[in-house]
């Protein structure tokens, strides 16, 4: 008895430090396997279906197409923005139906309210380039217009105004094409609807204000900066003197030149290049950029012009395709 | 950062659309209230259906709300933006006031911001504003008159000063110690 009391005391010190487990949340050895083979009967049934949003119960077409125009703060005549969002492949799917149905409802697409938008988007882009950018030559305008008219472009505008669900289309989700085309066409409808101003107002706010924080030079590629260059300073009656002003690494692979150019002794620009060829070319860009006031350290691009801007070109720099 | 974080969606702070540069536009694009008329579940919901939904839908009239009863289910907000998040939200016994303050949230955030991880805190189109550094990037202008070989500009200074030189000095200071000792007698 005695040395049973003798080693109790060890007994219970010895059960005071044993580990107590923390329930540890496991995930299933089943959900692994489970999940796999779900992802294999998908697959074989053609994979992943999306359903379009609007086959769903709470769908109100109605609803949705007052909200797009409330959303943006625009005024849209209800039959024009209905007509903007049907696509030419949903009216030809219909007409299959209706004639299998032996019924005939007159619907119409968005096409021509497409054309007249994407005719007013060309005439007022280019219209607000050139007034924003007075001293760029037109070839440029028309590469920054071509890049704001893209397909691509118009493609994630139109889905970041919501179009996406909304649109009546064949195939669901919709391809760029049927983005941008209806986008031209909710333009086209808005100026049916609202007139020229509040439309120009509207393509400013979503497609001109795509070009912030963008390079406008890059939109315009210049095959000969330094043919460019002469040519332009040519008419001006002066010329350009390109000076080697600095050179490190000669003669190794991280060889560094740099070339200034100057015009009676002052200089307008300087570039660096691997070879001498090189940071000449770079040299003749930065001075077409000042040139064309579209330098790194450029103001921003305004943004708030109002109504349909009057360009004032300064139209010294109309060049011929170079 | 914890685990959980690995599986959330990847991104930056990013404004979509360029939202306000031209003018603000309203990223959510519809609500969905799904809710059961007679479960206490959705007492709160029922609550702000009838007293606040009207008023909500009248200030955002472009958000559009849908209802949806069901029966017997627990209560669920969806809401959809235009960068075609879609959030869905339990409002399993949540009170009234609940219900008005994660609605709230719902109809300010631009997308699902609670479901993705932020890679940093800040963005730039430019992360430099100098353009690519060559070697005459900080280039010292004294340069540009100086005439060279000049010891000036052409002395090594960048190492650190050798054992040598080290002892070299000491010998020196150590001499001139010594010779001021004797001017001293």
């Amino acid at each position: 008895m005695s040395l049973f009391r003798r080693f109790v005391p060890l007994y219970i010190k010895s059960l005071k430090n044993v580990p107590t487990s923390t329930p540890v949340k496991n995930i299933h050895r089943w959900v692994a396997p489970t999940l796999m083979e779900f992802k294999r009967r998908e697959n074989k049934l053609g994979g992943k279906k999306t359903n379009p949003r609007n086959t769903f119960l709470e769908w109100n077409l109605e609803a949705e197409l007052y909200a797009f125009g409330k959303r943006l703060n625009e005024d849209f005549d209800s039959n024009l923005l209905l007509q903007a969002f049907t696509d030419r492949s949903y009216v030809i799917k219909e007409e299959m139906k209706q004639k299998e149905m032996e019924i005939e409802i007159k619907m119409k697409d968005n096409r021509e309210l497409a054309e007249q938008g994407e005719k007013f988007l060309n005439e007022y882009i280019q219209v607000y380039l050139e007034t924003v950018l007075p001293k760029f030559p037109l070839e440029g305008i028309v590469g920054i217009r071509r890049y704001l008219t893209s397909e691509d472009l118009l493609a994630h505008v139109s889905l970041h105004i919501g179009t996406k669900d909304i649109i009546l289309a064949a195939e669901y989700p919709v391809d760029n094409f049927t983005l941008a085309n209806t986008f031209k066409a909710i333009v086209g409808a808005l100026l049916n609807s609202s007139g020229d101003e509040r439309t120009a107002h509207f393509v400013r706010d979503f497609v001109i204000t795509q070009l912030q924080g963008k390079d406008v030079n890059e939109y315009w590629h210049i095959e000969d900066p330094w043919a460019m260059l002469t040519g332009l300073l040519e008419k001006n009656q002066t010329t350009v003197e390109p000076r080697l002003i600095g050179e490190a690494g000669k003669g190794t692979l991280l060889a560094c030149y740099r070339v200034g150019l100057y015009i009676e002794k002052r200089m307008i620009s300087t570039g660096f290049g691997e070879s001498i060829a090189i940071a000449k070319e770079m040299a003749a860009r930065e001075a077409l950029k000042k040139l064309f006031g579209t330098e790194d350290h450029m103001k921003p691009i305004n943004f708030k012009i109002d109504g349909m801007p009057k360009p004032k070109r300064q139209s010294h720099h109309q060049i011929s395709a170079s | 950062m914890s685990n959980k974080h690995l599986f959330l969606k990847p991104g930056f702070v990013r404004a979509p659309l360029q939202n306000g540069v031209g003018r603000y536009v309203q990223q959510l694009q519809r609500i969905v209230l799904k809710f059961c008329k007679t479960h206490g579940g959705s007492r709160g919901m029922r609550d702000y259906i009838e007293q606040d939904l009207v008023d909500f839908a009248k200030q955002n009239p472009g958000v559009v709300v849908y209802l949806k009863p069901r029966r017997h289910r627990s209560p669920v907000v969806v809401a959809e933006y235009l960068n075609g998040d879609r959030v869905w939200m339990s409002m399993h016994n949540k009170s009234q006031s609940e219900v008005t303050k994660w609605i709230e949230v719902l109809r300010t955030q631009q997308g699902d911001v609670s479901g993705t991880r932020l890679r940093k805190f800040q963005y730039t189109d430019h992360p430099s504003i100098q353009g690519p550094w060559s070697p005459f990037t900080f280039k010292n202008p004294e340069l540009n008159t100086a005439k060279l070989p000049d010891p000036k500009f052409g002395a090594n200074n960048r190492l650190p000063m050798s054992a040598t030189e080290q002892l070299r000095i000491m010998f020196e200071k150590q001499r001139l110690n010594e010779k001021d000792l004797k001017t001293g007698e």
